[in-house]
């Protein structure tokens, strides 16, 4: 799905891709819910609309019978009275005495008079007299019924009921109804000879045109009636069909059996529904139109089309807020883990909430980021550690060398008899050891590291034979406080080494040591020859290398300083060449725990 | 999520409810829609009109229109038509079927109801306006020439007739005497001997057939224009007794008429199709409404009926019409 999706919209144009990330969950969800919706709903909707319009042909079909059913029954009991008519005339034409025509005419008064929609009975003789008449009128004299097909059909055949068409009714002098006609042959016994005589029963056309026109197929659709020979018996629109304006498909249906037949008459399509009527050769034949029928169709189609419109819009609707709601909380999370991303470790635990999936998530994705920060952490410390083990190494490296120079100055006063200057230097590497060990403390008391600066310094002022001085000052406040150990020395060594040695004239280094800014400074100047401003960079700079130049002692107090008290402390330099070198140690103020009395007690 | 799906069902619930409501209300203004058709004829009267009355009832079943039917109870009633047209476009009704009872005096209000937007289509008698949508009715003309034809074929090349006409200079009479005199002049045996105008008054054309077969005795027919003029020239021949003696062509087929033809009064009759008037009117003002093209002029035919053919069922509907 997500692939096929993906295809499709591959060759949508760029600028909807752009506006609508395929990729995101929220999107694919949106496409897939409402692609899978639409379709089964477009799918049923087709269903419905088929299977709809497959029954309504049938439908319309047999309620087309149902209708015609009932309007073939009138219609054949119609028939049938003038048959039982013919019957009962035929039964009492017994003999031509005036008596028995008299109450034959007596029984016919009162048979038309309980049947409206009976016109006349009239009784001819073999050679086409009118014998008798009811109602009675003057007949017309121009209108002879010997001529006529029926009255030789009817006397040829006399047991057959003979229908005839709708016609106008000639008998009578003026007089034109238009009328249904059924004929009947008479055997009568006429002045004493056997006689074929014909009765005529006319009834009103327009009971069967009311009967047929009555009949509803829809507000269009109609019923006419045809004998076997296509010849119109009744049509609501038979004046139109007479004069061509109407075309009916007659021909089609005089061939036809009983049942329902759908054709394209004219352009339209209809359904013709045949009925044969009893007693006769007639067919009633029932037209309606398919287009009529289908108007509720139309209704159902526009009807579906609202429901899919609505139903499309609901879904896309639905689906966007379904797929919103679902990946917001992974949104979240991804905006979470983006500042993760960009480095900020800091985030305490996710806030855990939302679906089980996005609990899970937010739980393993806080478990990372503990273990990380957790790993980090131990790499951090574990980096610390190699760095202060490389550094006492250093410490561990410098002091052999000087002690054996140290060593080295006492053997050779100690040959120079000079007892004094040996037990000077003897008691100072005392001291200056005693304070490097310091029971392996870390931090020292600013008394202590001063005492370790001055040791050191009395060495080296033998050993260089006074070829400098050096001058301590410490603010009384400084001694409350305590101090990383072994900071100054090394920034001496260098004042010595690199600044004092390089000069022709007698050194001057000077430590102070004062609280300044909430800082605890530690001053090293001298008046040596001073660094040069290149080298001056390279020397926080660099890696600290075993080789013993510039800078190692001042850069290993730098890192010693930052590494213990943050990265806002360290050491910092201003020289200028053949002027000399100041040196400050920054370090925060941490006071001594027994508030620093003893140190001015020692 | 669960609840979620059930708010979404709720929902689609409800709008499947309103489109259900859309549809069934959009359903009851389509069924208020149905169009009528105004059909003002020249008279209210149970042979002719009727007949024109019928043809535009079966138009208004077949196409599904709703027919109005209306007309003075006297033809002459030209005031009482006009006022009827003018009720019609007060009314709105979406289209006029119009037989005008006077080719100018109905000009004004059918093109006043043209212009207020209703197709009119003239059916019959024609008006004297271009822009009429449709005229729809005889062709006089041609049953001029017809009423010649069965004057050749009942009386025979060589004779001597008058004519009764109906209104001088009518547009009718002009062209029925135009179509007959257009026939008759290819047979020079035919002598007319006089030109007479019955103002479509039976008693008028009864007086008139009178003095012209006293003025000349040996006269062979008399060739009526209208139905009026038929029935008084019938009266007249019966009365004198000069039945098959003196023939008439006669026009239209009223009930007087058919009953001077089957006592052989009258020889032939040419008669017209009001029913297709009727029919076409409104089939003509319905397409003209749903504007498609229809013709400017359409003729329904006429038929030359005798006593042989009146019967057949072609031509009964025609000659009885049957008329609830």
């Amino acid at each position: 799905m997500r692939r096929r999706i993906k295809l499709v919209l591959r060759k949508a144009p760029k600028a909807v891709r752009r506006s609508f990330r395929i990729s995101s969950i929220q999107s694919i969800i949106t496409l897939s819910f409402s692609a899978v919706i639409i379709l089964a709903m477009i799918m049923v909707g087709i269903g419905l609309y088929s299977s709809f319009s497959e029954n309504a042909e049938g439908n319309a079909a047999s309620s087309a019978q149902q209708i015609m059913d009932q309007a073939t029954i009138n219609l054949e009991n119609y028939l049938k009275t003038m048959m039982e008519i013919s019957d009962l005339i035929r039964t009492n034409m017994i003999d031509s005495s005036p008596e028995n025509m008299q109450n034959l005419d007596d029984m016919l008064s009162l048979t038309l008079e309980l049947r409206a929609d009976i016109v006349t009975v009239a009784i001819y003789t073999g050679n086409g007299n009118v014998m008798l008449t009811n109602p009675g009128h003057d007949t017309d004299s121009n209108y002879s019924v010997l001529q006529q097909d029926w009255f030789k059909q009817t006397i040829d055949n006399p047991e057959a009921y003979l229908f005839q068409p709708p016609h106008v009714q000639r008998l009578f002098e003026g007089r034109r109804p238009w009328v249904v006609s059924m004929c009947r042959g008479l055997d009568v016994e006429y002045l004493g000879r056997d006689e074929t005589w014909a009765a005529m029963v006319d009834m009103n056309f327009s009971v069967i045109e009311e009967l047929c026109s009555r009949v509803s197929l829809g507000s269009r659709g109609y019923i006419y009636v045809v004998d076997k020979y296509g010849n119109i018996i009744y049509h609501p629109q038979q004046q139109l069909i007479y004069s061509g304006l109407k075309e009916e498909s007659i021909d089609e249906v005089i061939e036809r059996e009983q049942g329902s037949f759908v054709d394209d008459f004219q352009g339209e399509r209809r359904i013709t529904t045949i009925k044969n009527i009893q007693y006769s050769d007639w067919k009633m034949v029932g037209v309606s139109y398919v287009d009529e029928l289908f108007e509720n169709q139309r209704d159902f189609t526009s009807f579906i089309i609202y429901i899919l419109i609505f139903g499309i819009v609901f879904v896309i609707l639905a689906s966007i807020f379904l797929s919103s709601k679902i990946s917001k909380p992974i949104k979240r999370l991804e905006n979470q883990m983006n500042r993760v991303e960009k480095g900020d470790f800091d985030i305490d635990n996710l806030e855990v909430k939302g679906e089980d999936e996005v609990k899970r998530l937010t739980k393993a994705f806080n478990l990372m980021i503990a273990r990380i920060k957790q790993l980090m952490n131990q790499i951090i410390s574990e980096q610390e550690e190699k760095r202060k083990s490389e550094f006492n190494a250093l410490q561990a490296q410098i002091n052999p060398h000087f002690l054996y120079n140290t060593l080295d100055s006492i053997i050779w006063m100690n040959e120079n008899q000079n007892h004094q200057g040996v037990s000077e230097m003897t008691a100072a590497l005392a001291r200056f050891f005693r304070i490097s060990i310091s029971k392996g403390n870390e931090i020292i008391d600013v008394a202590d590291e001063i005492e370790h600066a001055r040791s050191y310094l009395v060495i080296q002022k033998i050993r260089y034979k006074n070829k400098f001085d050096y001058t301590i000052d410490v603010q009384e406040q400084a001694y409350k406080h305590e101090t990383l150990k072994l900071v100054l020395q090394p920034i001496i060594e260098n004042a010595i080494y690199h600044g004092i040695n390089k000069i022709q004239e007698k050194g001057e280094i000077k430590i102070e040591v004062f609280i300044q800014n909430e800082q605890l400074i530690f001053r090293v100047s001298d008046n040596g020859f001073g660094i040069k401003p290149e080298r001056l960079k390279e020397i926080f700079e660099s890696e600290p290398t075993k080789k013993r130049t510039l800078g190692v002692g001042l850069k290993n107090v730098h890192e010693r300083i930052k590494l213990t008290y943050g990265s806002e402390y360290g050491v910092d330099i201003e020289s200028e060449i053949e002027v000399g070198t100041t040196v400050n140690i920054r370090i925060p103020l941490t006071p001594t725990q027994n508030g620093g009395n003893d140190e001015k007690t020692t | 999520m669960k609840k979620l799906h059930k708010i979404t069902a709720l929902i689609l619930i409800l709008i499947l409810t309103a489109a259900l409501l859309g549809c069934s209300s959009t359903d009851l203004t389509v069924e208020e829609e149905r169009l009528t058709i105004k059909v003002i004829v020249k008279m209210q009267e149970p042979t002719f009109w009727a007949v024109v009355h019928m043809g535009a009832i079966a138009a208004g079943k077949e196409f599904n229109v709703d027919i109005e039917y209306d007309g003075p109870t006297n033809e002459k009633d030209i005031d009482g038509q006009i006022s009827m047209v003018r009720d019609a476009i007060d009314e709105g009704v979406d289209a006029l079927v119009l037989a005008a009872s006077d080719y100018q005096k109905l000009v004004p209000v059918a093109e006043e109801a043209k212009a207020a937007g209703m197709p009119v289509i003239i059916i019959d008698s024609n008006l004297n306006s271009e822009k009429m949508d449709s005229f729809i009715g005889t062709d006089n003309v041609d049953a001029g020439r017809k009423l010649g034809e069965s004057l050749i074929d009942k009386v025979g090349e060589n004779c001597k007739i008058a004519v009764m006409s109906f209104v001088k200079g009518t547009a009718t009479a002009v062209q029925r005497e135009e179509g007959f005199f257009d026939k008759i002049k290819d047979y020079p045996g035919v002598q007319v001997l006089a030109m007479l105008y019955c103002n479509s008054q039976a008693a008028i054309a009864q007086q008139l057939t009178r003095e012209v077969v006293a003025a000349n005795p040996d006269i062979d027919a008399i060739v009526c224009l209208n139905a009026y003029g038929t029935v008084g020239t019938a009266y007249a021949i019966a009365e004198l007794n000069k039945t098959g003696e003196v023939k008439i062509i006669g026009f239209d087929s009223t009930p007087e008429e058919i009953s001077f033809m089957e006592k052989d009064v009258i020889q032939s009759l040419v008669i017209q199709n009001p029913f297709n008037m009727g029919y076409l009117g409104v089939k003509y003002a319905l397409d003209a409404i749903n504007n498609i093209k229809i013709p400017k002029t359409v003729n329904t035919g006429s038929e030359v009926i005798d006593k042989d053919n009146m019967y057949l069922p072609e031509n009964q509907k025609l000659v009885f019409p049957f008329i609830d």
